[in-house]
């Protein structure tokens, strides 16, 4: 529930937006490290990671409005990733970057994401800093937290 | 969510497994993943269609009083419209075929639920379509995925009621409806009938809630058609999700599971075969043994939590390779109890782990439940 009132007060996308400049006019990268962190500021963190959160579980679910307001084709199957992957089950990002055996290559969970997309989902890949792999990254690994950091494990 | 879940665990442990009461050993049951070779041979050219995951499962039932026999079993094949999908098509008819082609035959088909992915006519009428070739008595119960965009009017049209019972070479046998209860979570929401359905057909998704039971007039039913039935005779029961609490956030159970002991207390041979996990999955609660079977459309993860320690589990997918480890194999998972489960698994020579590595079980996880489908509008 905390998580939901947290959110649900970054839904009015414009006031989002203008918080997230007014704190990068008054707390900017000159003094980001100089002054100690407000309250006020770590909540806009918190909110920040959330609304990336929150469109990945959208796009993670096959949310189709989602996935056109961010211009993606992740599937053209009917498959969404949660549905081999519950909850972002079995995705361990803490095991990333390691070798993939799927592609014989040294991978970040972003390659494997894209991978997935191509080949099981039969989707579009995304570029790799694109607004949608870290929405999806973003809610993979909060799905995941207190998992234990393994690089490199198979 | 951990602390409830071992609550809940440790409730069942309490009440279920009480010392010295197992499954009587006196009924054998071999289960395994059938393949025809000569479909097996055949499949190179079309085997790009096909996932890494065995097709169906294959039954032998032996008791003392009768005559051995063999049933197969069909499930959760998530059928899209064929416009859409035509992979999971592919795997139905790949199916079919090899069910079709045993020899000898088995004696019918159990057909597990969730035949559709969205509860589509055209969906539950591809799937009539598909199975159609099959030419063996076919039994269905329901699925989630078939009933919750009309609860259950196309489905009960095509296949009639969804609970039913009957004797076969010495076995009672009992179709459960455990999807067809759940708690009206879309009458307040104004849900239109796809959305009920959307949040139905997410296993992780939070607003439809422990939708599966059996419910109390189902269970009294039961309880009637064993009433005359001897405490030692086999009886197997088919539910779409397992009779016991595994992993409740995925509705790896039912929630009156309490009650369903209740009732089968008394019998001494009781095997629940159920769907919905899409896993090898074994358990014994109190006398009853539980089966998990396979999907025909994609595997699932087993859940973070809760897999039941009788299970060993099956080999982790490799997505990437539709072909891989293609064979029989046989593995006795409780020889002790001369209960010999036996998967052999298309695309596979070893169904079980062997080791560590080959588990998605060997990497712990800790995970959340989603969080944005509870949040407006969704």
């Amino acid at each position: 529930m905390t998580i939901r009132a947290t959110v649900l007060g970054t839904l009015c996308r414009p006031s989002f937006v203008v918080a997230i400049a007014a704190v990068a006019v008054f707390v900017g990268p000159t003094s980001a490290h100089k002054e100690p962190h407000t309250p006020e500021q770590l909540k806009l963190y918190e909110d920040v990671l959330m609304e990336e959160v929150r469109k990945g579980d959208l796009l993670f679910h096959g949310d189709a409005a989602t996935a056109k307001q961010m211009n993606v084709v992740l599937s053209t199957t009917g498959m969404a990733c949660a549905m081999c992957h519950p909850m972002a089950s079995d995705t361990h990002p803490q095991s990333y970057p390691k070798f993939q055996v799927e592609t014989s290559k040294f991978a970040t969970l972003r390659d494997m994401i894209n991978w997935c997309i191509e080949k099981p989902n039969q989707g579009e890949k995304i570029e790799i800093d694109s607004e949608a792999m870290k929405a999806l990254e973003a809610y993979i690994t909060w799905s995941n937290s207190g998992s234990v950091l393994v690089p490199g494990k198979h | 969510m951990s602390d409830e879940l071992d609550r809940i665990r440790r409730e069942m442990h309490a009440v279920l497994q009480q010392l010295g009461v197992r499954p009587d050993d006196s009924l054998q049951i071999t289960r395994r993943t059938f393949i025809h070779r000569s479909l097996l041979f055949g499949a190179a050219s079309v085997g790009q269609t096909f996932a890494w995951w065995p097709l169906l499962n294959t039954i032998d039932v032996a008791h003392a009083a009768e005559a051995p026999f063999k049933f197969a079993w069909i499930s959760d094949t998530h059928l899209y419209e064929k416009s859409l999908n035509t992979r999971f098509v592919d795997k139905v008819v790949r199916a079919v075929q090899e069910v079709q082609a045993m020899d000898p035959p088995a004696d019918f088909l159990i057909f597990g639920g969730d035949l559709a992915q969205l509860g589509k006519i055209e969906e539950l009428e591809l799937g009539v379509d598909l199975l159609k070739d099959l030419t063996i008595k076919k039994y269905y119960i329901p699925g989630e995925h078939d009933w919750y965009l009309d609860m259950g009017k196309k489905w009960g049209e095509l296949f009639g009621q969804p609970n039913w019972t009957f004797d076969h070479k010495g076995v009672r046998f009992i179709g459960l409806d455990t999807v067809s209860r759940g708690p009206d979570y879309w009458t307040v929401k104004k849900m239109t009938p796809e959305e009920r359905m959307g949040h139905m057909a997410t296993l992780d998704g939070t607003v439809a809630g422990a939708w599966a039971g059996v419910g109390r007039d189902q269970l009294d039913w039961m309880q009637k058609i064993l009433a005359d039935w001897d405490k030692s005779k086999p009886i197997v029961i088919f539910s779409h999700n397992p009779l016991y609490e595994y992993y409740p956030p995925w509705n790896f159970w039912v929630r009156d599971w309490r009650e369903v002991n209740e009732v089968l207390k008394p019998y001494t041979k009781v095997t629940n075969i159920h769907g919905h996990v899409h896993q090898v999955l074994y358990n014994e609660i109190g006398s009853m043994r539980s089966i998990g079977m396979l999907a025909t459309s994609w595997p699932w993860p087993y859940a973070p939590e809760g897999v039941p320690k009788l299970t060993k589990p099956m080999i982790r997918a490799d997505p990437g390779d539709h072909f891989d480890g293609v064979g029989w194999e046989t593995v006795n998972v409780n020889a002790e109890d001369k209960v010999d489960v036996e998967y052999i698994m298309w695309g596979r020579k070893e169904v079980f782990v062997q080791s560590d590595p080959d588990s998605s079980l060997s990497q712990p996880e800790k995970l959340r439940p989603r969080m944005a489908d509870n949040m407006w509008p969704y």
